[in-house]
């Protein structure tokens, strides 16, 4: 074929003009200030380039099967949906559709001023460069269901901030932006759900974690079959801050989900620990990127996916260290099991190190179920369906046991249903 | 005495084979390993199997526990069954168990969750954990293994008598029908010896059977075998008792080679 992939993207992105971007900002109640956010995002939009399908970034996933074909009707109608009962234990619920202001409930000890709302694309006063690139802008200038959230500085929330985002839309675009003042600490729950044949979402979350903040981050991703998507989160570590990404790809069919962390200020900590188990013709596109910005920061990323049947798993990762960021730690691992012959995955990790005073290290891996570990197992009466269950459940243990608890808790509860079709023999 | 005559699903006979051939994919072509095998175990009855490095017993005794690398033809009974046709965990639920001469390590997974899985699946019932633990603790202690490897991950990190213990510890659990015990002596010291083979005594009763495979006398000095086989070529060549492992160890195998006329380079 002599068709470009430049063409395919070009023509895949949903039209966008200003009287779309302001009767989305209407129906949500924005002010004046979001809707010349929207519209200077919306000049972002029209001179992001294509995806580069040649880097590592986009070589494995196309971008044009994760964009809505159009933005355009994503105002809610019909009745208010009834949000369910809030998650037991957190500070705050919050229920997020398309076109509809966020539904909140709150517990009832949630101390007054610990935290406050913001709107979803409020800048960060620490003026965090706008998303210059295509799904960044398009989120910016469309999302059409958001929140914005503020830690007071050294607050601690007793529970999380526990975010229901619906894809209940054709065209959902999600955003969250969370700011956690210094030495303060919260938790943050954001589950994808619904979604279903030709819902498409793009959305964006923005952390920025002052000085010495302590940020847990959890992103699951249970969309229904048939839901294609595009999930970035951004975080920026203030000096000392301790961020830790958890992150969980069940569901949809084409998905790509980008976690991207500045490490800021000095002495900042981020680890990003994810589990991914796909099926089917599941196609689960990671990126994660570490960004040393200052010295004597850390890092570590802990991947693991479990691709069956003729699912393909693609993990791309980048560590890039500036010339500046000296002392700086770094550690990155990838591992794939895969399941069945057709399965794939695939595995790029990068490091771009700008000074010889690091210390940093990768690693990665691709392989099948050991025969001989079924075998192993068979010979003591397991089925083959109930060995590879056994044999991901061990895969995935070292990661999930780096985990706190509660957030253990949390990711197992994702990963024990994909686990029982494994044993059951339907993944 | 081991009776070749009996048929294979008297109600006497634990476990048998008739004429197994077992093959193995050698590029685009078949390797024949064992050349047609005959044997009767009686209730009650340990037999012994020996024979010089590479003469394919690890092959036979993974192949009558169903490994899928291997193409085997013949028939094979346990309690009076065909179970030539069924895979390994069917086979492992009627009661045949294989203890492994290198155990496969599964990283992630307990002992405890895997010892707990694979009596449920033999046991054709869940075990509440209580009655699992007690049942688990009794087990370690008669195989003398320390109950901290109760919560390590299966096999990963073991030495070698650690691992070995660890399969008599799953026979004694596991109380299989018929026991295939792969070369469970190597790499044992005297002490780790010595346990393992009471803990095979100790799973050993007057209703089930096993074929121990081996190189050496000490575990047989230990186990005392009913019936001692040896295995040259893909054949068995010879069929006694005690007295055959005392000649072995006098002679070696070249003198049953020329018996059986085994040309030289065939004698592994």
């Amino acid at each position: 074929m002599a068709e470009t992939s430049t063409s395919v993207i070009a023509s895949a992105r949903p039209a966008l003009d200003e009287a779309l971007l302001k009767a989305v900002a209407a129906t949500l109640g924005g002010d004046a200030a979001q809707v010349s956010r929207r519209l200077e995002a919306l000049a972002r939009y029209e001179t992001a380039a294509d995806p580069d399908r040649v880097r590592h970034l986009w070589r494995f996933t196309n971008p044009a099967s994760l964009l809505p074909a159009s933005v355009a009707g994503a105002a809610a109608s019909g009745p208010v949906p009834a949000p369910a009962a809030p998650v037991a234990g957190a500070s705050v619920t919050i229920d997020l559709w398309p076109g509809r202001a966020p539904a909140v409930q709150t517990a009832e000890d949630l101390p007054v001023g610990a935290l406050t709302f913001t709107a979803a694309d409020e800048p960060f006063p620490s003026g965090k460069a706008l998303a210059s690139d295509l799904f960044g802008a398009l989120g910016d200038a469309a999302w059409n269901a958001g929140v914005g959230l503020k830690v007071a500085d050294g607050a601690k929330l007793a529970g999380p901030i526990h975010v229901r985002i619906h894809a209940s839309a054709a065209a959902s675009l999600p955003r969250l932006r969370l700011e956690v003042g210094r030495n303060a600490e919260a938790m943050l729950v954001e589950q994808h759900i619904g979604g279903g044949p030709d819902v498409c979402v793009v959305g964006r979350t923005v952390i920025s974690a002052a000085d010495g903040a302590r940020v847990r981050h959890a992103v699951v991703q249970v969309w229904e079959p048939g839901t294609s998507g595009h999930l970035a989160v951004e975080t920026r570590a203030g000096a000392d801050a301790d961020i830790l990404t958890v992150c969980g790809v069940f569901g949809g069919d084409d998905t790509k989900l980008e976690l991207g962390t500045d490490l800021a200020g000095a002495g900042a900590h981020s680890e990003i620990i994810g589990v991914a188990l796909v099926a089917g013709k599941q196609h689960a596109d990671v990126h994660t990127s570490h960004r040393h910005l200052a010295a004597h920061t850390s890092s570590r990323i802990d991947y693991k996916a479990v691709a069956g049947q003729q699912a393909r798993s693609t993990y791309t990762g980048l560590i890039r260290i500036e010339d500046r960021a000296t002392h700086c730690e770094a550690y990155q691992e990838n591992r794939n099991l895969l399941l069945s012959s057709r399965a794939r995955a695939d595995a790029i990790p990068e490091l771009e190190i700008h000074n010889q005073e690091v210390s940093c290290s990768h690693g990665a891996t691709i392989a099948p179920v050991d025969p001989e570990q079924l075998f192993y197992l068979g010979s003591r009466g397991l089925s083959p369906h109930e060995s590879m269950g056994l044999v991901v459940r061990g895969f995935l243990e070292n990661t999930l046991a780096r985990l706190p608890d509660d957030a253990r808790a949390m990711v197992e509860s994702f990963t024990a249903p994909r686990l029982a079709t494994i044993r059951e023999g339907t993944a | 005495m081991s009776d070749a005559f009996l048929n294979p699903d008297h109600p006497s006979v634990v476990f048998a084979c008739r004429g197994v051939r077992v093959f193995v994919k050698d590029g685009d072509t078949e390797k024949q390993i064992v050349r047609g095998v005959d044997l009767t175990v009686r209730r009650g009855e340990k037999h012994a199997l020996m024979g010089p490095n590479g003469s394919g017993k690890s092959t036979l005794a993974a192949a009558l526990m169903g490994h899928p690398s291997y193409r085997v033809e013949g028939d094979i009974w346990l309690n009076g069954e065909r179970i030539d046709t069924l895979e390994p965990h069917e086979r492992a639920r009627r009661g045949l168990f294989l203890s492994f001469q290198y155990p496969v390590a599964v990283p992630g997974v307990t002992v405890a969750n895997f010892l707990r899985a694979s009596l449920a699946a033999r046991r054709g019932t869940e075990i509440p954990v209580r009655a699992f633990r007690q049942e688990l603790n009794a087990a370690f202690e008669t195989m003398s293994i320390d109950p901290s490897f109760i919560t390590r991950y299966l096999n990963d990190g073991f030495s070698g008598g650690e691992k070995k213990k660890l399969e008599i510890l799953q026979m004694l659990l596991l109380k299989p029908a018929f026991s295939l015990l792969d070369e469970t002596d190597s790499g044992l010291d005297i002490d780790a010896l010595k346990i393992v083979s009471d803990g095979i005594n100790l799973a050993s009763g007057p209703d089930n059977g096993l074929l121990l495979v081996t190189h050496y006398q000490r575990i047989l000095n230990h186990v005392q075998p009913d019936v001692v086989h040896v295995f040259m070529n893909g054949h068995l060549v010879r069929t006694g008792g005690m007295e055959l492992v005392t000649a072995l160890e006098e002679r070696g195998y070249d003198w049953l080679a020329e018996e059986a006329a085994i040309p030289e380079g065939s004698r592994a």
